[in-house]
């Protein structure tokens, strides 16, 4: 342990490196990352395809192992899954042989902690939702936002401390993934949760983080932090696209995206 | 356009759509009744050697004597007895095969070969060793029912397991799940309907199996119906027993159908 016992970042990566490994080759996903998420805060990771983003988000939810380096959540290893983090995809995945209530418990059947309470809970985040009239629906008969929403209560209803979020907004469209940000966004905040969100989409990383971390690919590593003044952060990101000082920063990040990509390309 | 127009326009769709289903009903009905009429014919003209081919009234009044004399129902009932649990062993040995091979890809890699060998080896070829390690009877036409169906069910069930999204079991997996987690809650019901549409084929190979079965070793059922009929040579038996398994195994087929619609709804 080097870290000061008091005080351990909600998430921590040191000197990370990730290699995938198959009969032809080694390939290095990620290299010598070095990361500190604290409680409550909301990080975005962008930057080109290939960079290793999604495999920091596996390596943070204990899916995969780093070939070197740490990983630590509250300043303890992480080894495999565990209930503290929720992970979002890019689709909802929810199984259409359950109805929505049904893929909202999965979570809690899967951790065996289901009972009244965490039910109630979980009725709860689906009502805050707007989605309480559908709970004995099927997914199919859902749109890709309400679908995408009730993905979301299934993650928090397991009650985790960190989430990550792996494009979720990517496979909507434009107008639902506004409105799907500032729920999001406004949810995260009230339950004090800690987030990471993987994305494409510049703007929606600098309305929606705290800071911004900029990755360049092969391998990939962290070319640089920018982080988002108060003003801008503090307000849905809605409402932070027209804020003073969002476009300066939008113009930043690009230009930052621009070296990364004109890097990836001499290589 | 006004709303009752809307509504006669579909009307009318709608009278097309049942001219289009009766006709073909209509079409389907002449012609069973022509090739029964033309068999019928052909035998009492004696253009068709009637020892050989036999003709509907006549293989209709075997049915019925046979029927009313009590001397028909048990092999029906021996037959569609075998059928089923040569159709279910099959069926369940088969998926637990699949199960066990998707669970250690060790073991799927080591079995790979051998699976292939044995879905290329015809079954009924191993009538013999079974007749020889069940004894001339019941146990070994129930042996070959299931023989034909059980590899074939384990490669197709095995290969709809992998092909199961992956995002499903990252979604489980995320949410703390373990392997038999992800089997249980995702492998299995996704893979229902390919399970089902298995049962389907494996009717009709079950079928294949316990006739050949009671061909090699039998004193009841259809398939030694149509053995002893061909010794005697009473091919008017031999016609009745085909057309009662053509409509037996029809009726198991679509009772098998109906359980994959009613079961898939929520699938779809």
């Amino acid at each position: 342990m080097n870290q000061i016992p008091s005080a351990p970042a909600k998430i921590e990566l040191g000197h990370v490196t990730h290699l995938y490994l198959s009969t032809t080759r080694a390939f290095m996903a990620v290299k010598d990352i070095n990361l500190r998420v604290e409680e409550g805060e909301f990080i975005c990771l962008v930057g080109p395809s290939g960079c290793g983003k999604t495999t920091l988000l596996s390596l943070i939810a204990g899916l995969e192992k780093p070939t070197a380096g740490k990983v630590l959540i509250d300043g303890h290893v992480v080894s495999g899954t565990s209930r503290q983090v929720g992970y979002m995809l890019q689709q909802d995945y929810l199984f259409n042989w359950r109805t929505i209530e049904d893929n909202v418990f999965l979570g809690l059947d899967i951790q065996g902690i289901r009972s009244k309470e965490t039910e109630e809970y979980a009725l709860h985040l689906l009502d805050e939702m707007e989605l309480a009239d559908v709970r004995k629906s099927s997914p199919m008969q859902l749109s890709g936002g309400m679908r995408q929403r009730v993905a979301l209560v299934r993650t928090l209803a397991c009650q985790p401390d960190v989430l990550l979020l792996d494009e979720p907004f990517s496979a909507l469209d434009y107008q639902t993934k506004l409105k799907l940000e500032d729920l999001i966004f406004s949810t995260l905040r009230r339950h004090k949760k800690t987030a990471v969100l993987v994305t494409h989409d510049l703007s929606e990383s600098i309305a929606m983080g705290d800071r911004i971390y900029i990755l360049s690919r092969n391998p990939g590593r962290i070319n640089s932090e920018i982080v988002v003044p108060p003003t801008i952060r503090d307000t849905l990101p809605f409402d932070a696209r027209n804020q003073e000082g969002f476009q300066d920063l939008f113009h930043r990040v690009w230009k930052e995206m621009e070296v990364v990509s004109d890097a990836a390309k001499g290589t | 356009m006004q709303p009752k127009e809307l509504e006669s326009v579909h009307r009318h769709y709608l009278k097309e759509v049942r001219k289009t289903h009766t006709w073909v009903f209509t079409t389907q009905v002449i012609l069973f009744l022509l090739f029964l009429g033309l068999w019928e014919l052909l035998a009492r003209t004696n253009t068709i050697n009637t020892l050989i081919f036999s003709y509907p009234s006549k293989v209709w009044a075997q049915f019925w004597t046979q029927l009313l004399d009590g001397s028909l129902l048990p092999h029906i009932g021996m037959t569609v007895w075998e059928t089923i649990i040569g159709f279910l062993l099959g069926t369940i040995l088969g998926t637990v095969l699949a199960a066990i091979i998707w669970w250690s890809p060790f073991l799927s890699r080591v079995l790979e070969p051998y699976l292939v060998i044995a879905n290329s080896m015809p079954k009924v070829a191993l009538g013999p060793v079974f007749i020889v390690s069940f004894g001339p009877g019941l146990f070994s036409v129930i042996a070959m029912g299931c023989a034909i169906s059980v590899i074939i069910t384990t490669i197709n069930i095995y290969t709809s397991f992998k092909e199961v999204n992956q995002n499903y079991i990252k979604v489980v997996q995320t949410l703390g799940g373990n392997k038999r987690q992800i089997f249980s809650l995702v492998i299995l019901p996704a893979t229902i309907p390919t399970i089902l549409a298995t049962l389907k084929v494996n009717v009709g190979l079950s079928w294949v199996g316990v006739i050949v079965g009671e061909f090699l070793v039998s004193q009841q059922g259809l398939g030694y119906l149509i053995i002893y009929g061909f010794q005697v040579f009473n091919f008017t038996l031999v016609m009745m027993s085909l057309a009662i398994i053509a409509v037996v195994a029809t009726l198991m087929y679509q009772g098998v159908a109906f359980l994959e619609r009613r079961l898939t709804s929520q699938f779809k």
